[in-house]
């Protein structure tokens, strides 16, 4: 995702080539090549230019429905949904089960395709293995110098990742288990917060945790772009 | 110049063979040229910042290249198919046809044959959505005051839309 005004000129933007299990795109107006991943012009006129990225999160749809009732939704192309063209729902799983492309530097600390939410944060990196996330959430974490929080959704399935220092104090989080939903409780004043890092209730109400951005992606992959990553293990 | 294009031609009626070699050169130029990219980023292949690079310089210049070759090797047809017999002319007309498809397929973007763009996306709001399933993942963009979901199902196939979010132009990837 990124905002695609450069020097001030909107770009339009091609697929160009795959590259790495990432694409290449081109853009129109230059015929630059850009690397999805990183949202840098690696040849032609533009070379070296670098890609505003622009915040995302990755969610269920029934999540993101609930959070943002009035938001649009892209549809699909008639024309390519007759013709059976998109992915099934299950694209996860089969996509899983594909081979992983020779040349790549292979660490068995866990399968190539497992599923990790790779976080990265002023030239650190942390892989957290998804299903070390189902197992125990939140994750309670440090990147670097940053204090952050991983935090598993209702669905099991989606994560979202904050600073968990709140007006200079560093905050610690459990699940509240009782009832059902969503509870993520901070332990010093033990407000309840949001999926979305908001909190409801509690002395902290209406503060709103800093958002850290999650890559989910496959363990092979994210080891490939970031080749210091450290690998979160439960110990 | 006439007497210069007259001299070529007779030096050229003179040399068949040169001109015959020449012709395939050009013709296996026109084909590396439009080719070697395509080989070089084939998906699922390991690719190296060196194979990127001479993929796009080839691509770059193919266009210019391949009809720069073509004018020159329908010239050398021309001249070979005059005085040629008529199976040397069968292999020139025969040769011609990958030549005119490279030239052609240099034009192309053969990516957006196998995952179409949308030049023209549209949007359902939030409640009126029916083709998504609410298990089904979403890459959501919040901007200003604005939110869309670009469905993953979606994005996995057209890997490129171009948007604008709360005014702020952006291309969601995927």
């Amino acid at each position: 995702m990124w905002e695609s005004t450069v020097d001030g000129r909107v770009l339009h933007f091609h697929l160009a080539g795959i590259n790495n299990q990432n694409f290449i795109m081109r853009d129109e107006e230059t015929g630059s090549w850009w690397q999805q991943v990183s949202g840098k012009a690696i040849h032609g006129p533009l070379q070296g230019h670098q890609l505003k990225s622009v915040f995302h999160d990755e969610v269920s749809f029934a999540i993101w429905k609930r959070e943002q009732p009035q938001g649009r939704v892209l549809k699909p192309d008639d024309r390519i949904a007759t013709a059976n063209k998109y992915e099934k729902p299950n694209w996860e799983e089969q996509v899983g089960k594909m081979r992983v492309v020779e040349g790549t530097d292979v660490d068995k600390r866990i399968e190539p395709r497992a599923l990790v939410i790779g976080v990265a944060v002023d030239g650190k990196s942390v892989a957290y293995p998804l299903s070390v996330l189902q197992q125990q959430s939140p994750i309670i974490d440090m990147v670097g110098s940053t204090a952050i929080v991983l935090a598993l959704g209702e669905d099991r399935r989606s994560v979202r990742a904050f600073e968990r220092t709140v007006e200079g104090r560093r905050l610690e989080f459990f699940q509240k288990t009782d009832g059902g939903g969503f509870q993520l409780v901070d332990a010093e004043t033990g407000s309840t917060w949001s999926f979305e890092g908001k909190a409801t209730t509690g002395p902290l109400a209406g503060k709103q945790l800093k958002k850290v951005f999650v890559l989910e992606d496959y363990w092979f992959d994210w080891r490939l772009y970031h080749p210091d990553t450290r690998l979160y293990d439960l110990k | 110049m006439p007497n210069l294009l007259t001299r070529l031609s007779h030096w050229a009626n003179k040399h068949r063979k040169l001109v015959w070699l020449t012709l395939l050169l050009l013709i296996a130029i026109v084909m590396s040229v439009v080719l070697t990219p395509v080989f070089l980023i084939m998906p699922f292949k390991a690719q190296t910042s060196r194979t990127l690079e001479v993929a796009y310089v080839m691509r770059r210049w193919s266009p210019v290249v391949t009809v720069l070759a073509s004018l020159l090797i329908l010239t050398l047809t021309i001249r070979l198919w005059l005085g040629g017999r008529w199976w040397s002319r069968i292999v020139l007309l025969l040769l011609l046809v990958p030549v005119f498809a490279a030239t052609w397929l240099a034009r192309q973007n053969h990516f957006e044959w196998m995952f179409n763009p949308l030049p023209n996306p549209a949007y359902a709001k939030a409640a009126a959505v029916r083709f998504i399933n609410d298990d089904d993942r979403v890459l959501s963009v919040t901007l200003g005051n604005e939110a869309v979901a670009y469905p993953i199902r979606l994005m996995g196939y057209h890997h490129v839309v171009q948007d604008t979010v709360g005014g702020t132009p952006i291309v969601a990837t995927y």
